[in-house]
């Protein structure tokens, strides 16, 4: 899709994580050759959402960041891919550094010597798996208003950091009880000034003064008899704090420069959701913790690291004038007093500290997505259940949303489908150089490039990547389907005569529902394939006559794995033999 | 017009009863022409009117009437349009003769309505904008980052955003923050070849910025004088010099610029506004002014007993935030809202005031309202004290609040960002007694389903009759100003000019 402007930079880089995507096995099991970042989500490769996204905001200064072994198809995609190339700007530099795992935490790569060098200003972290249909200048925005009067130089240690949170409920289609969560506990800001124009996302922005994952959440309530201590200096410092347990971190952090010291000083910071935000937000109101964290030295400026020849001339970090205590919507702070020595103490030296000024940690920042069916997507795309859903979700986007997701052809000229084959236009997404044989019926699905689809098949909410092979005959339900997978189906012999046939089995199939499953074993004479809510790993060949619900379908692994709801269903029928 | 009024009419008048649907669809062509010609009217005024129009209504009004003045004509043929009443000449005959018939069709209402209802609203087809003021509202004030030239460096987009949303506001902490914006703007910059930073900077990399900075908010007076300043350094720069040394120099000399105007004036003026609050002083203040809030503190640390009144007014509550530094530095504070004013003047021994500007006779812009604060202090013979810095000095001369002024966008004075849930009728006797009657008339559901929506302040931009003003300033007259304290030494008003042409006009 063109970009009409180029908006203005905001003098920010971006790093995408392209990480290792664990709960997307099925599909990503061999990173050196498809990694996450390249799995198609409604058949644009993952990685274009996040750097569309950041075009938008017109940020061109990308770094991904990727494990050694999944570089090489990164590189050789972004040359090849046409949805990548078709971006604008220049390409994404690509950043394999050594050290780096599969399982290393975010904070662990950030503190990474070959990162800690790229960043050279304030920047924003992605995760490639992040789709948003919000704007990310609308946010970017608020980043910049609500930080410190005039902390506008790069270089400033008084900015604070925004990161992006969504619900993970309310959405309709695309929300379900699975999802992660984290658990935030926020504090409101002061009021805007003036009442912030209409489309302003002023209103949602908070103080974060709790963040953790629900797991250890849950595990703090276990440890604690189900009961979450939360220390009085909170409530001290916040009256009105927000708890809410169903929103999810979406992984994008705007970010200030101070945080890459502020990280590379804390080696046992793993996770950046976690560890440093939380520990960042715990530190605006908790006595002494932003001294133990070392905030104190890395907002004064002292660098533990040693990349001071990329910074040219060191800008004095106090400014003489403040703007901030010159404007007429900000009041100044309470004076500093020392503390009236009233008696001699016999504790000495040991009450020195108190008199040092309170550190003024920089706000951490979030926008909370409201709930509600009409707010424009905010999702990460971490498990299969979330792949599909997004997919199918842009699927239904027509070319004439505003959407920026929306694709400009919901069925791609060079495709070429078959006599009498019924396609939903509205919520089906056809790729291009797709064949599609006659009289199929695809609702509700997304079918990547070149994929093959013979005569006769039936698609439902399903997601076929590039290239999959779909056999004449196959029923499919709700099933995502790997690249360059192959579904058989039908032996092509069965030909026009078995048409009608087979249209009418399969009619009479539906009826029979339970039933065909016991034609499971013996099923090869049946010859029709039959998936429902199936997750099928690229490459791999589902035989003729196949019938599945809920199944894992992996190379190497002919068993299949029981997934979900679908393990009890499947082992019914199985005792039912 | 006339050619597309003049068949319909006819053919109507030929068969009346049935309308086929090539007919209505005609009807609706000839309506919306009519429209267009009336609209075109309004706006293009009684001067310039488009020739096809002008033509079509001459031919017209010949046919029906034979010679008529053009001008005439037209307004007549306005009026013929909003109320198409029988006492006018042949022209409107033609017009009722359109009109009247369609009435008795099914589409009675629609077919009058539909040309009444633009035509009225035509004549303020903006109703977003006061008329008086129009020459005031900004172009456009930019809401997001769209739209913005591609040259704006990352800190001034940043400050742009700060002042729109006002986190920076308040004439001299704008300055600075644009001067600082600046200064990493100018490191930003590298000098194209074949040409000199001198003669590059300022018209290809400072303006965008400049203009950005104005589409965010109307520059402030100091900002203006500050920007003069710059540029006059920039453009006498050797040429010769090396860029990296041109752009510390500048830099450089930004610094001292705010360390000499604005920073250490501030002390002066602080120091020598803080002999006028003597013990038991009352000082009645308005809004916020940086300067202002630094006197009292240092009066207050000096040890002099006395008490500051406060008073405020929507929408920005500045008041509250020098209340609340005030409060926190132990100063006994009264809040006061704007209403309180007379209540409270009585008490105060001495009124102070910040600036946004002084003009150059002698009159004070400032936050709008501070007039009446002058004015209701003037009357009860209470001393009124200025304390400006020379950099807000203005060559301008204003002597009342349309010619230089701010207009804020009026969302601004709305109470809460998002309307509150549309009221609509409790479903009483009203609404019952509309649903029966429409009911009963089958043909005037349409209209009578409209009003069952209570308009709230949201909705002023749809409300015909409703238009909201939001100026930033006014202006205070010279008689009221008892002082102005500047670097330069305390001075009657008269003396502004002077002042400004010593201060902006020689550096």
């Amino acid at each position: 899709m063109p970009h009409a402007t180029h908006p203005p930079s905001p003098g920010l880089q971006a790093l995408i994580f392209c990480g290792p995507g664990l709960s997307l096995n099925t599909f990503t099991s061999t990173p050196s050759t498809l990694p996450k970042c390249l799995l198609p989500v409604a058949n644009r490769p993952m990685l274009w959402y996040p750097l569309d996204w950041c075009h938008r905001m017109g940020i061109y200064d990308i770094t991904l960041v990727t494990p050694p072994d999944a570089a090489p198809p990164l590189e050789a995609a972004l040359r090849s891919h046409p949805s990548l190339t078709s971006l604008s700007g220049p390409r994404p530099e690509v950043l394999a550094p050594k050290g780096l795992e599969m399982t290393s935490g975010t904070a662990e790569l950030l503190r990474l010597g070959e990162v800690q060098r790229v960043i050279k200003g304030d920047f924003v972290v992605l995760s490639c798996d992040f789709v948003s249909e919000v704007d990310g200048s609308r946010v970017l925005q608020q980043w910049m208003s609500l930080n410190p009067a005039l902390a506008a130089a790069s270089s400033s240690r008084r900015k604070g950091g925004l990161a992006i949170y969504y619900p993970t409920y309310g959405g309709e289609g695309i929300s379900s009880k699975r999802d992660e969560t984290d658990f935030i506990a926020t504090a409101p800001l002061s009021k805007p000034n003036v009442m912030p124009p209409m489309g302003s996302l002023r209103q949602e922005v908070e103080e974060v003064v709790m963040v953790m994952p629900t797991d250890t959440l849950n595990d703090t309530l276990n440890e604690n008899k189900q009961a979450l201590p939360i220390r009085q200096t909170l409530l001290a410092k916040h009256g009105n704090v927000k708890i809410r347990t169903k929103h999810r971190d979406a992984h994008v952090y705007f970010l200030p420069l101070w945080v890459k010291d502020f990280v590379a000083r804390n080696e046992k910071f793993d996770s950046i959701s976690e560890d440093v935000l939380g520990w960042w937000a715990k530190a605006g109101w908790q006595h002494g913790l932003a001294e133990k964290l070392g905030l104190d030295e890395v907002l004064a400026g002292k660098r533990s690291t040693e990349d001071e020849a990329g910074n040219g001339r060191s800008v004095e970090e106090e400014e003489e004038v403040d703007a901030t205590a010159l404007s007429s919507t900000k009041s100044a702070p309470a004076p500093v007093r020392q503390p009236p020595q009233a008696f001699a103490t016999r504790v000495g030296n040991s009450a020195a500290p108190p008199s040092r000024p309170k550190l003024a940690v920089p706000p951490l920042l979030a926008y909370m997505q409201p709930v509600s069916p009409a707010q424009p997507l905010i999702r990460r795309i971490d498990t299969a259940a979330q792949l599909a859903f997004i997919s199918l979700h842009i699927a239904r986007l027509q070319p004439s949303d505003p959407s920026p997701l929306a694709h400009e052809h919901k069925i791609h000229p060079s495709a070429s489908i078959g006599q009498q084959s019924r396609i939903s236009h509205e919520d089906c997404l056809i790729a291009e150089s797709v064949t599609i044989g006659i009289r199929c019926n695809i609702k509700e699905s997304v079918v990547g490039a070149n994929c093959e689809i013979g005569s006769n098949v039936r698609l439902t909410k399903c997601v076929l990547m590039d290239g999959v092979v779909v056999g004449d005959g196959v029923q499919m339900v709700g099933c995502i389907v790997g690249k360059r997978a192959r579904v058989e189906g039908t032996s092509t012999a069965g030909s026009k005569s078995g048409v009608a046939e087979v249209e009418g089995a399969a009619v009479k199939g539906k009826g029979k529902g339970k039933q065909k499953a016991t034609a499971q074993s013996g099923g090869e004479d049946d010859n029709k394939t039959k998936l429902t809510e199936c997750e099928i790993a690229p490459f791999f060949v589902v035989e003729a006559g196949t019938e599945a619900k809920g199944e894992t379908m992996k190379a190497f692994d002919t068993e299949g794995e029981l997934g979900g709801d679908g393990e009890e269903d499947v082992g019914d029928e199985d005792d039912e033999e | 017009m006339a050619e597309q009024g003049g068949p319909a009419a006819q053919s109507k008048a030929v068969d009346e009863s049935k309308v086929s649907a090539a007919e209505l669809k005609k009807r609706a062509k000839a309506d919306k022409q009519a429209r267009r010609a009336a609209q075109k009217e309004q706006e293009g005024g009684p001067a310039e009117v488009a020739p096809a129009t002008n033509g079509a209504h001459q031919e017209h009004l010949a046919q029906a009437q034979g010679v008529q003045q053009d001008q005439k004509g037209k307004v007549a043929h306005a009026k013929g349009l909003q109320q198409p009443k029988p006492s006018k000449q042949g022209g409107q005959e033609a017009k009722q003769d359109r009109g009247g018939p369609s009435q008795a069709q099914n589409i009675p209402l629609r077919s009058r309505a539909a040309p009444t209802a633009p035509s009225k609203e035509l004549p303020k087809k903006d109703n977003t904008v006061v008329e008086l003021l129009s020459h005031l509202y900004p172009i456009q004030r930019r809401p997001n980052l769209a739209g913005v030239s591609k040259d704006v460096h990352p800190a001034v987009l940043a400050l742009g955003l700060q002042i729109s949303t006002y986190e920076i506001c308040g004439s001299s902490a704008r300055c600075v923050a644009m001067l600082l914006a600046f200064k990493e703007a100018i490191q930003a910059y590298t000098t194209p070849r074949d040409t000199s930073l001198p003669r590059h900077l300022v018209s290809h990399h400072l303006s965008p910025q400049i203009d950005h900075l104005r589409s965010c908010r109307p520059l402030a007076e100091s900002m203006g004088n500050a920007i003069r300043w710059l540029k006059k350094l920039i453009v006498e720069l050797d040429p010769d010099k090396l860029e990296h040394e041109a752009k510390d120099f500048i830099c450089e000399e930004i610094d001292r610029f705010v360390h000499e105007r604005i920073t250490v004036t501030d002390q002066a003026i602080a120091a020598s506004a803080r002999n006028q609050i003597r013990t038991g002083s009352v000082v009645l203040t308005y809004a916020k002014s940086a300067i202002v809030e630094k006197t009292v503190l240092q009066a207050h640390e000096q040890g002099t007993r006395f008490r500051v009144i406060v008073v405020d007014s929507r929408p920005l509550f500045e008041g509250k935030r020098l209340a609340t530094s005030l409060m926190r530095a132990g100063l006994e504070v009264q809040y006061v809202p704007f209403s309180g004013l007379a209540h409270v003047v009585k008490d105060a021994t001495l009124v102070l005031l910040g600036a946004h500007s002084m003009l150059s006779n002698g009159r004070l812009q400032s936050r709008v309202g501070t007039a009446s604060i002058a004015l209701q202090a003037h009357k009860a013979d209470v001393p009124v004290i200025v304390c400006c810095e020379s950099v807000k000095f203005s060559g301008k001369v204003a002597l009342d609040s349309i010619v230089l002024n701010e207009i804020a966008p009026p969302e601004e004075l709305l109470l809460s960002a998002v309307p509150e849930k549309p009221h609509t009728y409790p479903v009483g006797a009203a609404t019952t007694a509309a649903v029966g009657k429409s009911a009963a008339t089958g043909k005037d559901a349409p209209e009578d389903d409209e009003p069952a929506k209570l308009k709230t302040l949201h909705d002023w931009n749809s409300a015909a009759n409703l238009r909201l003003l939001n100026p930033m300033y006014d202006i205070t007259p010279a008689e009221y100003i008892r002082m102005v304290i500047c670097e330069y030494g305390s001075v009657p008003p008269s003396s502004v000019p002077v002042v400004h042409r010593l201060a902006n006009e020689g550096m």
